[in-house]
């Protein structure tokens, strides 16, 4: 059982790379009602920019900051040149669906043809060690810790306590009433892939940082318990979605050190599966409930 | 024509009767009934194990290198019935629990997430069917009971899928056109309506998930017995979103348009391109053949959304139980199913 405390630990940081990627996750499904199963693919593409940043000569937290715009950038460009436009032209649900699958391979392959299927690893040093109770943090896991609280703290102040906030609330909430009262919803939902799209590249670089290698696979691996953090706070719940990204993390973390490490993403496979046929709608559940996905 | 050419040719004809029995048993599903079925290809893949293992003897032959459950020396047409109900009991568990009234992209999710079950379980349950490293070695049936040449089994089992390919159609038009397929659109274009005339959806939409996965195992049966491996490999979730592109392509909910859409995109595209010289890094081409293929999925759902072969629109005669709206002269009032998802 003395695995289980370090477990905690690990838990901790994939739970912060995890909630990172949940929330913006969340944000954009929330307000847009889109199932952007692209998601894990748009993070690999992002921590491959910083890898590119950092071979370049780029500092490390640069990098980081450059794959967080980058994903920023194409998560808009791809909502306003490929999927609103599909949606504009009448796609239905279905084929919104296969059109998310289509833009995942694709983006996955274009990496692939451009870096093979070999791994890369992102320059850095971990640092010293630190030592709480017997679990064990590098400098660089603790910066990771840090930066997912900031943002979550950014996410928390934005949505709470700004004009932009309350406006992507009511769009999340109900569009069609949030456009009646004047509610630019169109712009709303541009900034909303922006903020989700820049959350998405933070985790992309995160992750590489932390798993010290990455491959055109590694963030089409890491969806399922982006999604299942995501539907266990309830979608488009933000906070839910950080809720969501510790039990996931930390579970999955124990899961490996105490059953076997192959049992790690079986955890999220099934806390999604059970949480969609019992409680699809989440814990916080008003969003979903407005968006019918239970029928 | 040369033996070569011959086998090329009879290759393709497998995996075209092959594919066409897959495209037949998902447009079941996804076209008539509405089931974005995204673990589509763990039926095909539990059908191929079933035969496999049925057709390849006890787990200690061949010096007993490959572990799996079970272990029979059936004749031939035994392992593809076999398969096939194997593929339906797989169907009716995984449609019981995993068919809960989900909006379609929810629904399309649980799949999704049982076909990344299916194959952690097969690469880490060593035991079942010899996890990651696979099936190999399955006897190709009627090889040694007709002493056929290496050729003559070719053309004799390009003949046999092609057959059983033609089977499936014919069933599957059946099925088309029969009260229950004219139900399971009903329930793809309005659940509540289909409700409201006291159709049980949950059986319904049970009943066509069953039928197609009993399909799938069927084509997933025919393949191992051709190409004689199977492993968790050859069934990672995308190859379903190629058979989701055959029938983007060729016209969901049109049985002809699954049969067009087999013929053009896994056949057509991803094996007949198979000898195009390889250039660039290891992998290149493959991953440029996906790039094309979901480029081609998202070119098809701008300009042509009902595929090559649309869904026939159905019109029905004013109902015979109503005589004065029978008898009034008003043709266009006919009632009309909307055009297809």
């Amino acid at each position: 059982m003395n695995s289980v405390v370090p477990a905690i630990g690990f838990g901790i940081i994939t739970a912060s790379i995890l909630a990172l990627a949940a929330v913006g996750f969340t944000l954009q499904f929330g307000a847009t009602n889109i199932l952007n199963l692209a998601y894990g693919d748009i993070m690999t593409a992002c921590a491959f920019m910083a890898y590119v940043a950092t071979q370049a000569g780029v500092n490390i937290w640069i990098a980081l900051v450059f794959s967080g715009l980058f994903g920023a950038l194409f998560s808009a460009a791809l909502n306003r040149f490929a999927y609103v436009r599909f949606i504009r032209r009448g796609t239905q649900l279905f084929g919104m669906i296969i059109l998310s699958i289509a833009a995942s391979i694709v983006i996955q392959n274009i990496l692939l043809a451009v870096w093979g299927a070999s791994f890369y690893s992102l320059p850095v040093s971990q640092g010293r060690t630190f030592h709480v109770a017997t679990m064990i943090f590098t400098t660089t896991q603790l910066v990771i810790i840090a930066i997912a609280a900031a943002s979550m703290l950014c996410v928390h102040v934005l949505l709470k306590f700004t004009r932009l906030g309350r406006a992507m609330r009511a769009t999340a909430t109900d569009a069609a009433l949030a456009r009646d009262c004047g509610v630019s919803t169109d712009r709303v939902v541009d900034i909303v892939w922006l903020i989700s799209g820049g959350l998405c590249g933070l985790a992309g670089a995160a992750l590489a940082m932390n798993v010290t290698s990455i491959t055109a696979t590694t963030g089409s691996e890491f969806l399922i318990p982006i999604i299942a953090a995501a539907v266990l706070g309830g979608v488009g719940q933000p906070y839910g979605a950080m809720l969501g990204a510790l039990v996931i993390g930390i579970s999955s973390e124990v899961a490996a050190a105490v059953i076997a490490p192959s049992y790690k993403e079986v955890v999220a496979f099934v806390i999604l599966i059970i949480v969609l046929l019992v409680r699809p709608q989440g814990i916080f559940s008003e969003i979903a409930t407005q968006k019918e996905v239970v029928m | 024509m040369s033996s070569s050419v011959q086998f090329y040719m009879t290759t393709i004809l497998v995996y075209l009767g092959v594919d066409i029995i897959a495209c037949l048993g998902l447009n079941l599903q996804f076209g008539m009934t509405g089931l974005v079925n995204f673990s589509f290809i763990v039926f095909q893949a539990a059908g191929a194990y079933t035969a496999a293992v049925v057709t390849l003897g006890p787990s200690s032959g061949n010096g007993g290198f490959q572990r799996y459950v079970g272990g029979a020396n059936w004749p031939f047409p035994l392992p593809i019935l076999a398969a096939a109900v194997v593929g339906g009991l797989l169907a009716l568990i995984i449609g019981l629990f995993g068919l809960r009234r989900l909006r379609a992209d929810y629904q399309a999710m649980v799949l999704l997430v049982v076909s990344l079950i299916a194959t952690t379980v097969a690469n880490n349950a060593s035991g079942l069917v010899n996890g990651a490293n696979g099936l190999a070695l399955v006897p190709k049936p009627l090889q040694s009971t007709f002493n056929l040449s290496p050729l003559g089994f070719q053309w004799v089992f390009a003949l046999i899928s092609l057959s059983v390919a033609a089977l499936i159609y014919l069933l599957v038009r059946r099925i088309t056109n029969s009260p229950l397929g004219r139900t399971l659109r009903a329930v793809r274009e309005n659940e509540f309506a289909a409700i409201a005339l006291g159709k049980n959806v949950a059986a319904l939409r049970l009943r066509a998930f069953v039928i197609g996965g009993a399909i799938a195992a069927v084509s997933g049966a025919l393949f191992v017995e051709f190409i004689t491996a199977w492993s968790p490999a050859s069934w990672l979730f995308t190859e379903s979103f190629v058979y989701f592109a055959a029938l983007i392509v060729g016209g969901a909910g049109n049985n002809l348009g699954a049969v067009v859409g087999a013929a053009l995109v896994p056949v057509g595209f991803l094996e007949a391109t198979r000898f195009i010289p390889q250039f660039g890094r290891p992998g290149l081409v493959d991953a440029l053949q996906w790039i094309v293929v979901g480029l081609l999925v998202a070119l098809f759902l701008w300009f042509w959304p009902q595929g090559v072969f649309p869904e026939r629109k159905r019109r029905y005669p004013p109902s015979r139980l109503r005589p004065s709206e029978a008898d009034s002269p008003a043709p266009d009032r006919a009632p009309e199913m909307s055009p297809g998802a």
